[in-house]
């Protein structure tokens, strides 16, 4: 079934005929999500997706392509050709991480891709073994500065949003968690659980319902302001590390030198896709935040982070190639 | 005790509303076409289909999955005991003593103790779940990397009961393995290794392309490289039914893979690819007459294809206790519900009471209906061998390509699994034996991380190791295991392996 649907998207992309904005699309549009099905970046994806469809009245069909922390699917998308029928899943990681991670990165997110809509932020909380004696990220500081080398944080992959979260906890207040990674974040969350490691960066949404049963114990959220969904927790920033902020989002991007009026007219869609009750109802129960926006509030977001995350893997010496 | 009879009696109520049952019943046989297609097993076919349920409700969705997931286990086996095709790590095992019964037109009772075992052991897997989920859990937590570790180098000196060939050979074999793990990102330091500038290996070099070039294709060549086209197969009915021996030797492999595979499989992670190699290895052990294996025993299909069984639902254990996805499986099995904004996490069964205990209720059901659908369509499946090679082998060389491709739409893959394909067959030509390959590249990659995140927890020490009971135990095993592996070394002519002759290509 899924081989003749790539085959009638292949089809479609093959008999591309130039269109005007206010037709887009006359085929069917495809959505790279560059993660394996099931994360956060492909819920999004499909909620876009689905609502897409309703409104244009043309599929606009999720296509899984994961591997290499995001790229490779990224680099599928801006490899294809600039009409807007391919569109991917970018986020925090692929599109602001990569370039100061990877030293060959396939594209440059500021040259090779057209920004379209910022559409969640997925917030990140700290979590703790209920063993650690702290509360709050105040408490929490002494303790990783008395037991140095001794209290380790486990992360979903060097590189990865979760490991970089810890590495800014670490340069801001100086410092030293042993860093344990994992492949994926939940068997490093199951090991918070159990105690073999002290602390995790993860999805608030995989935090809040382990926290609630005493588990783990929820110290933080990562970004600038509470989340909704959590609004005792205080921010990482507020309860004792200053300046201290990490939010995952993820947007919709198309390759460089789409037509302006077709970036608008899919922006459009999606914003108003973010305004729909239903989404909204799904996005709350996750603890995402709709965030919209135009295209060039998008650009200007990629733009400060590439430079901030630069700055984080620099301090904390991360180097990697692909 | 009689609280759970009465949830799993809730649970019962819901999976037999006509349209859960029918989806049940839909996703076991989706699952069994999805696992007879080469190079796609469990994972890959519930991954493939997790978007498919997404329109559904996470009630019907999780059960459809589960369905699918225990029929791509069941077809899994069947392609691998009909055409030497493995649809995922944990059949690579079966491929080896069921093809082998195949070869001598046997492959009627194989399929159908295959079938049996899996019955039995996902049966036992879901009571020992219910009752014991709870307890286990607990115990299950406790394993750490370092325990991991000791497990995994455990699962590797198994090795040496793996192959009847010679111990160099073996070894050389789980050396290019673990070798073939290494290519890929490490995960520690981020660097890529091995990779030549190809992003695609940057993950890694995935198992089921691996497994399906080793074993099915390199089959392909081997049949193509015969003199005189292999007689194609007309079995009567007669050779279709195990017969009362078959039984009597099935009997203990599939009770003890039942128990290893559930004991493996309640360890959170990827452990329990591991349990069929570790049954196999048991079994061959035990054997009172080992030199069988490998020419077609019985126990060599029963043991490992009970212990992945029950594998299986082992490693729902710890997802129930915590609500959070401990391995990939059920990763994908919480995605499912987490697309309709139900939040796993340990409130979920006493938030979710009709989708949990429903989940539960229909792995029985599903149970019953794959043994229903399987047992009888075994004469069906064994009448595909009637197919002339000529046209039978392009077919399937045709669906590798496909399937493997369409777990991750990656080229790449196909290009492995071609490249294993070449590889398999020189290697077979000089009596090399494969399962030792895959046994290294999945172990590899496991067995270093664990390594490395013990070693980060305690800042280099080995001494971690030591400082655990569990680990010490299992390390302690893993002593004995090696000892009794070297001993024929030692003292020559003391082991089963002089019955078969050190260098006999154990493959050809």
């Amino acid at each position: 079934m899924f081989i003749v649907l790539r085959l009638m998207v292949i089809a479609g992309l093959v008999a591309a005929w130039p269109a005007a904005a206010q037709q887009f699309p006359v085929k069917p549009v495809r959505l790279i999500v560059p993660f394996a099905p099931g994360g956060p970046n492909d819920i999004l994806g499909r909620l876009v997706a689905q609502k897409l469809t309703e409104q244009w009245g043309q599929q606009v069909i999720v296509e899984n392509r994961g591997g290499a922390g995001g790229t490779i699917g990224l680099e599928a998308a801006v490899r294809s050709p600039k009409d807007g029928y391919t569109l991917a899943m970018g986020g925090t990681s692929n599109l602001t991480v990569a370039p100061s991670l990877y030293e060959k990165l396939a594209y440059d997110p500021l040259k090779d891709v057209t920004p379209i809509i910022n559409v969640a932020a997925v917030p990140y909380a700290l979590a703790v073994n209920p063993t650690v004696p702290a509360k709050t990220a105040r408490e929490l500081i002494p303790i990783a500065l008395r037991k140095t080398g001794y209290l380790s944080y486990g992360s979903s992959g060097t590189g990865s949003m979760s490991s970089l979260a810890a590495e800014l906890f670490k340069s801001l207040s100086k410092t030293q968690i042993v860093h344990v990674p994992y492949k994926g974040t939940a068997p490093a969350l199951t090991d918070v659980v159990s105690g073999q490691i002290d602390l995790m960066f993860a999805d608030l949404a995989l935090i809040k319902p382990l926290a609630e049963r005493g588990r783990l114990r929820a110290i933080g959220i990562t970004g600038a302001k509470r989340s909704p969904s959590a609004r005792e927790l205080p921010t990482i920033a507020e309860s004792g590390l200053p300046g201290y902020d990490i939010e995952p989002w993820f947007g919709v991007i198309t390759t460089e030198g789409v037509p302006r009026p077709i970036v608008m007219r899919i922006n459009a869609g999606i914003a108003a896709a973010l305004k729909s009750p239903d989404v909204l109802q799904r996005l709350a129960a996750l603890g995402y935040e709709p965030l919209g926006g135009t295209p060039e509030q998008f650009a200007a977001t990629i733009k400060a982070d590439i430079a901030k995350y630069a700055a984080v893997v620099k301090a904390a010496g991360i180097k990697a190639e692909l | 005790m009689v609280e759970t009879f009465n949830s799993l009696m809730m649970g019962f109520s819901v999976a037999f509303q006509p349209q859960v049952l029918m989806y049940a019943f839909f996703g076991c046989i989706i699952g069994t076409l999805v696992g007879m297609m080469p190079g796609l097993g469990p994972l890959a076919g519930i991954s493939l289909l997790l978007p498919a349920t997404f329109g559904l409700n996470p009630i019907i969705a999780i059960v459809l999955l589960s369905g699918v997931y225990y029929g791509a286990m069941y077809g899994g086996s069947t392609t691998s005991i009909l055409m030497r095709i493995p649809g995922e790590a944990a059949s690579v095992m079966t491929c080896v003593d069921g093809y082998a019964m195949t070869q001598q037109g046997r492959a009627g009772p194989a399929l159908a103790i295959a079938a049996i075992g899996s019955f039995v052991a996902g049966t036992l897997g879901v009571i020992g779940l219910m009752l014991l989920a709870p307890t286990l859990a607990d115990f299950a937590l406790r394993f750490g990397p370092p325990e991991y570790t000791a497990l995994l180098l455990m699962g590797l000196f198994v090795l040496a009961y793996m192959s009847g060939g010679s111990m160099l050979k073996t070894l050389a074999m789980a050396v290019f393995g673990l070798l073939l793990g290494m290519i890929g990102i490490d995960v520690m330091s981020g660097y890529t290794r091995f990779s030549f500038g190809i992003t695609e290996l940057g993950d890694g070099v995935g198992i089921v392309p691996v497994a399906v070039g080793l074993f099915g294709i390199s089959e392909i060549l081997m049949t193509a490289g015969q003199a005189d086209p292999p007689k194609v197969q007309q079995p009567t009915l007669r050779q279709l039914v195990p017969t009362a021996s078959d039984l009597r030797q099935s009997v203990g492999p599939i009770a003890r893979g039942s128990l290893l595979g559930f004991m493996i499989g309640i360890i959170p992670g990827s452990a329990h690819i591991i349990s069929s190699f570790v049954s196999y290895g048991m079994e061959r052990r035990l054997s009172k007459t080992p030199e069988r294996f490998g020419q077609g025993a019985i126990e060599g299909v029963a043991g490992p294809e009970s212990a992945n069984n029950a594998a299986a639902t082992g490693a729902f254990v710890p997802m129930l206790a915590l609500g959070i996805p401990t391995g990939p499986v059920t990763a994908v099995m919480l995605a499912a519900i987490m697309v309709h904004g139900i939040l796993p996490g340990p409130m979920l069964i006493q938030q979710q009471p009709d989708l949990f205990w429903g989940f539960v209720a229909s792995m029985y059901v599903g149970n019953v209906v794959l043994l229903v659908l399987n047992l009888p369509m075994v004469g069906l499946f064994v009448n595909l061998l009637r197919i002339p090679y000529a046209y039978l082998y392009p077919c399937i060389l045709a669906f590798c390509i496909v399937g493997c491709y369409s777990v991750s739409n990656s080229t790449m893959d196909v290009w492995i699994m071609l490249v294993m394909g070449v590889v398999g067959y020189v290697l077979r030509k000089f009596g090399f034996d494969l399962a030792p390959v895959a046994l290294g590249l999945v172990l590899g990659p496991m067995l270093e991380l664990s390594l490395r995140q013990s070693l980060a927890m305690s800042g280099g020490d080995y001494a971690i190791f030591l400082q655990r009971p569990i680990a010490v135990t299992m390390l302690v095993l893993a002593v004995v295991l090696l000892f009794f592996a070297v001993k024929p070394l030692i003292f020559k002519g003391k082991d089963w392996r002089s019955k078969v002759g050190l260098d006999e290509p154990a493959d050809s």
